[in-house]
């Protein structure tokens, strides 16, 4: 087993610039997810890694083997295809079982290899079917097993879940947190543009935007200390809420008192739903008017309009008395986000004591 | 005529339910039907009667049914060694014609190369010129290999005749299939020539199934190539040019000509009910493409 390392790697179709030099350390065992908006090259970054894509600069290591002009086979990866792309007319267990057998792998080797597998997915039963019998849970299953007998040191997966309904992608996603255990040591790369997939599955998430690394970090480090506005605004559900602040003052006028040596860089103000709380009449920071209550059982998201006309969101516990049109007043509670102009973090700038208890 | 009382409007549509216009619509399918069998069932008819019988009996039966012609021409006009040459030169032509468009469409359906465009358009002209210009200089050809008088030189020959168009049907039917197939077999470590066989001409079949019928057709039933090829050379018709021959400058025996005949088609109508279904799913399977 063995982890991946990228030192500047780049890509380029002729003129136009996909990846634009990426740093990336995977260690060895991690489940490492690559994140981010459609087109920022995430996909890309991975067949680069599985050798389905050449590299245009830079080098990519397996273990401590610099692979970039070893064939995808020669790599030690594995990859499960956001369409399975299994063998429509083979069987599971010729599905499986193709490569090794093609390689001229003893057929009870490929055998005891394919019945190991699919005994660690629980697919006994399908080996004898073709995929056109099977769901579409049981065929990402052995699009699963036929990387895992390869027996790879890396495990690819592209946006392997993008194609099963939504209860379906829960429980799978379960699955693969606990395949990743039950394969000791196994380093796994993962694509998604599902920021909760990243979050629940990761030890090590990658956010990408246009061919650049934006963050990388554990996800609550990136939940809770992200590095730029983007990274902020992607990771989290619902999406944190971005105020604009001009000179220490929120659109509205309302005064807004910061400490730290770069509070006066301060131009978009950052604050999770979970951050804001409801404060009594005239004591809070923001003040809006209630648009949408969606009511989710555990909690209850409340959309209100500023009197600026952004809509903004808080998350309210359960049973709260909200009704649409309502009148609220909101205090910044929790950990408040501060960033400059070119939306990257200011660490140092923080609320200048709570200004609804200054008030009240 | 419970009916009649109704206005006509109303009544004009009672005549033609669903079942009345089923009905009509069957009838004229079998009317058309049966004129287009009619020569086909009095060829066979026909090589069931004498000679003598052939014009003066216009009936369907024959008086009195008779082998004769078939052994005639069976024994005395070749027509068994014209049988196995056209069997020698279908088979050969269908698995060169087959395998070679195949490749061919595989590389044209899914990689670039330099000139692929060209190619396919120089290809594409070679559809527009009648197969009769063609016919001297592939003969020359043929002579200039030394095959000019083998069998094998007719069979290559016949490969010919519509391998583009096989070739471009192959290479739709791969250009529609999922980059992914490929790259999972590439990952799998298996090789362009085994991915080829083991994965994409097995998902091929409904179009192998098509070029296989009708490259079949076509060789078994060409006539101007074998003709011209044969002239010299009586031993190394085809079956066509075996029944052409039984019209001769004063006299045609009638009843020889229509046994040959039955004969030649008789392979072509089972090959036909054993692969119909497939044929069709792939000519439908070409359209949609």
């Amino acid at each position: 087993m063995s982890g991946v390392k990228l030192t500047n790697v780049k890509k380029s179709y002729g003129a136009v610039e996909v990846i634009r030099g990426v740093d990336i350390v995977i260690e060895e065992g991690e489940f490492c997810v690559f994140v981010g908006p459609s087109g920022c090259g995430k996909s890309t970054l991975l067949r680069m890694i599985a050798g389905l894509e050449e590299i245009s600069a830079g080098t990519i290591a397996i273990g401590d083997r610099r692979v970039n002009d070893l064939d995808p086979s020669q790599r030690g990866t594995a990859m499960v295809f956001q369409t399975y792309a299994l063998y429509p007319h083979m069987t599971v267990e010729r599905n499986m079982g193709f490569g090794l057998l093609m390689n001229g792998v003893a057929k009870s080797e490929v055998k005891a290899k394919v019945d190991k597998a699919a005994k660690i997915l629980q697919i006994e039963t399908l080996l004898n079917r073709k995929p056109r019998q099977l769901s579409g849970g049981q065929r990402q299953r052995v699009a699963i097993g036929r990387a895992i007998v390869r027996d790879p040191d890396v495990f690819l997966f592209d946006e392997p879940l993008s194609n099963l309904d939504a209860e379906l992608r829960v429980a799978t996603r379960l699955e693969i947190a606990k395949l990743h255990g039950q394969l000791q040591g196994a380093t796994m790369v993962y694509v998604t543009h599902d920021q909760v997939e990243a979050m629940t599955l990761a030890d090590k998430i990658v956010v990408l935007r246009d061919g650049r690394v934006e963050q990388i970090g554990a996800p609550m480090e990136l939940y809770e200390d992200p590095d730029n506005i983007f990274v902020a605004g992607f990771i989290g559900s619902p999406k944190m809420n971005f105020v604009e602040v001009k000179g220490d003052k929120l659109p509205d006028g309302r005064p807004l008192r910061l400490s730290g040596s770069q509070s006066n860089a301060v131009a978009t103000l950052g604050v999770r739903a979970d951050a804001l709380e409801r404060a009594g009449p005239g004591a809070g920071t923001i003040a809006g008017e209630v648009s949408v209550v969606e009511r989710l059982g555990d909690a209850e998201f409340v959309h209100f309009r500023t009197p600026w006309g952004q809509e903004l969101v808080a998350r309210f516990p359960p049973g709260a008395a909200v009704r649409v049109r309502d009148s609220l007043q909101f205090a910044l509670t929790g950990k408040v986000h501060f960033f400059d102009a070119e939306g990257r973090v200011l660490r140092d700038v923080a609320m200048a004591g709570n200004p609804v208890a200054a008030e009240a | 005529m419970s009916d009649a009382a109704l206005p006509p409007g109303r009544m004009r549509q009672s005549i033609f339910t669903p079942r009345r216009k089923r009905f009509i619509t069957s009838i004229v399918l079998a009317v058309m039907c049966v004129i287009w069998i009619y020569p086909l069932i009095w060829m066979i008819a026909a090589s069931f009667k004498p000679n003598s019988e052939l014009f003066t009996n216009p009936g369907m039966i024959p008086n009195r049914p008779t082998f004769e012609n078939y052994g005639r021409a069976w024994t005395e006009a070749n027509m068994q060694r014209y049988f196995f040459n056209t069997l020698f030169v279908t088979v050969g032509s269908v698995l060169i014609t087959t395998i070679a468009a195949a490749l061919g469409g595989y590389v044209l359906g899914r990689r670039e190369f330099p000139g692929k465009w060209p190619l396919m358009g120089l290809m594409v002209f070679t559809l527009f010129i009648p197969q009769g210009y063609t016919i001297i200089p592939v003969f020359q050809l043929l002579t200039t290999l030394g095959l000019g008088q083998s069998l094998w030189g007719l069979m290559l020959a016949t490969c010919g005749h519509s391998i583009v168009i096989f070739i471009l049907l192959f290479a739709g039917y791969f250009t529609q299939m999922p980059r992914e197939l490929e790259e999972a077999s590439r990952m799998d470590g298996v090789g362009p020539v085994k991915t080829f066989w083991y994965v994409m001409l097995p998902l091929a079949k409904p179009i192998v199934v098509t070029v296989v019928v009708m490259q079949s057709l076509q060789a078994w039933n060409d006539f101007l190539l074998p003709l011209v090829i044969t002239l010299a050379n009586p031993a190394m018709r085809t079956l066509s040019v075996g029944i052409y021959s039984f019209k001769g400058e004063h006299f045609v025996d009638w009843g020889g000509m229509m046994a040959a005949s039955t004969i030649a088609i008789g392979p072509i109508v089972l090959l036909f009910l054993f692969l119909q279904r497939y044929f069709i799913d792939g000519l439908a399977g070409a359209v949609k493409g």
